[in-house]
């Protein structure tokens, strides 16, 4: 999410991997973000901010979210967890019936891309604890800081305020700076070292550019963390090809019949029963079906080849493999013709 | 090689696969020259054997391979096409055997094999499309075995520029 943010200069490549906002219940503004960590650049954009300030973290009352820690929403690529508290407050609130003792609402949102959104429920737990240890008596001065910062005239006394509020509101970055950069960097302590999961966002995170090339050799144990790739010895031989168990060899358009030639093959090392080939023609949003075949004996390593007509004036089809039983798809590949003849 | 009839027993019957391409191009270039069967070499690809499957169309080349030598004794195509009643009908094509080969009877032991196939995908009948002067042995053979004469097919060839 942070490439719709502009890019500072000088930036860490952990800016990349989390947004951390802060947030708090305006009585009269509503949810409104208190902080945006890396940058607020959007911080007023109403489309960008919408998981955000409609969170369901927001309609649940604090026992409801207490008991489940916290709350998440997975939106267009992104996982959103929320975490709600009440903090300390001496602030002159603007609706009637409250006081000023009355708590501030915080709201916690971190959000991750889906790809390692399994570092989420860890993050925010460190997250939400720096803020509440640090922060907890402080946070209403930065609240009485935002507020005060858009009336018209500032008295010096006002500015005494708005100044002392950014000070602290400052502060309150730097730790969430902090803190996120040593969880990605130090504190990844994951003992599932096995799981399916964690390799993935391994993979993610070798992919953003994040070095994680320690925990590929044997000194491992000594690194800050205890993550393993799945077999170490076979570092660049490992051919994630040899793991599908179905694989397109190859695509032919045959001009002549207009017809589209897909060859594919039984990767596994043995026979595969009941199996159903689909291909489909994709039209603006809506997909057609114009070829299902069922496969009933797949013998190991052999190749198939599915023709499928080509639609007039359609150049995108969906090629799947399913298992007729379970009805898992074990293989989806998008074919675009105009990509095809191109190549 | 002796004189004798092949058994069962001496040859796999099985899939083609791409590692068979010369062997069947060797047979079908031979067919070619002797029955004039409209094969274009070009046309006939690595892939070309494989099972295929396309909407109404199932295809298998089936090749008899002898246990002993690993040498492509014969080789036939088989489809089962859906015809406009909904019907699967099964055919036989471009059946063919290697010269060193003919009459020993591994052919008969493909096409067996081959009806069994067909009759498995639920085709109702199983047809061979045959040279119109071809040899009256062979419909005497084939009619041994239940394959009688129905239909004539004319064909006319499109000149080509």
């Amino acid at each position: 999410m942070a490439e719709l943010f502009d890019s500072p200069s000088e930036k860490n490549p952990f800016e990349e991997l989390a947004v951390v906002y802060v947030l708090y219940f305006d009585e009269a503004q509503g949810h409104m973000p208190l902080l945006i960590y890396p940058v607020e650049t959007y911080k007023n954009d109403k489309a960008f901010m919408r998981p955000i300030k409609y969170h369901p973290i927001w309609f649940l009352s604090l026992n409801e979210s207490d008991a489940l820690d916290h709350i998440d929403l997975e939106f267009k690529g992104y996982t959103f967890f929320g975490k709600k508290f009440l903090t300390k407050s001496n602030r002159e609130k603007r609706r009637s019936g409250l006081k000023e003792e009355t708590p501030e609402t915080i709201v916690i949102v971190v959000s991750l891309p889906n790809k390692i959104e399994l570092f989420g429920d860890e993050l925010i737990r460190i997250l939400t604890q720096e803020v509440k240890d640090k922060y907890e008596d402080k946070l209403f001065e930065i609240i009485d800081s935002e507020i005060l910062k858009e009336e018209v005239i500032k008295s010096p006394k006002i500015q005494k305020r708005i100044d002392n509020g950014q000070a602290i509101k400052k502060q309150l970055r730097n730790s969430i700076e902090k803190t996120t950069n040593t969880f990605f960097s130090d504190v990844i302590r994951n003992s599932d070292a096995t799981s399916i999961r964690m390799q993935k966002a391994i993979a993610y995170l070798a992919f953003r550019g994040i070095d994680v090339s320690h925990i590929n050799t044997k000194e491992y144990k000594g690194s800050f963390s205890n993550i393993q790739l799945f077999d170490p010895n076979k570092q660049g031989e490992v051919n994630f090809i040899d793991k599908k168990p179905f694989i397109i060899l190859k695509i032919n358009i045959i001009e002549d019949s207009q017809e589209m030639e897909i060859l594919v093959q039984n990767n596994s090392l043995h026979e595969v029963k009941g199996i159903i080939v689909k291909i489909n023609h994709l039209k603006e949003y809506f997909e057609k079906e114009i070829m299902i075949e069922t496969i009933d004996k797949w013998f190991p390593q052999e190749e198939l080849v599915f023709i499928s007509p080509i639609i007039p004036h359609i150049d995108e089809y969906i090629f799947f493999i399913i298992d007729e039983v379970s009805n898992e798809k074990l293989l989806s590949k998008r074919i675009d013709l105009n990509l095809l003849k191109n190549k | 090689m002796s004189d004798d009839i092949i058994k069962e027993d001496d040859i796999i019957i099985r899939n083609y696969r791409t590692s068979d391409y010369q062997a069947t191009l060797k047979i079908l270039k031979e067919l070619q020259s002797k029955f004039n069967i409209g094969f274009v070499e070009s046309k006939w690809r690595e892939t070309s054997g494989l099972r295929q499957f396309k909407p109404n169309l199932k295809r298998i080349t089936l090749i008899a391979e002898l246990k002993s030598t690993g040498q492509v004794a014969s080789m036939g195509m088989l489809e089962a096409v859906k015809n406009n009643l909904g019907q699967y009908i099964g055919y036989l094509n471009n059946w063919a055997t290697e010269k060193e080969f003919i009459g020993k009877g591994v052919g008969k032991i493909l096409a067996d094999r081959a009806t069994q196939i067909l009759k498995s995908w639920g085709c109702e009948a199983v047809r061979i499309n045959m040279a119109y002067r071809g040899d009256k042995k062979l419909i005497d053979i084939f009619g041994k075995v239940g394959f009688i004469p129905i239909i004539t097919v004319l064909e006319k060839k499109f000149e080509t520029d």
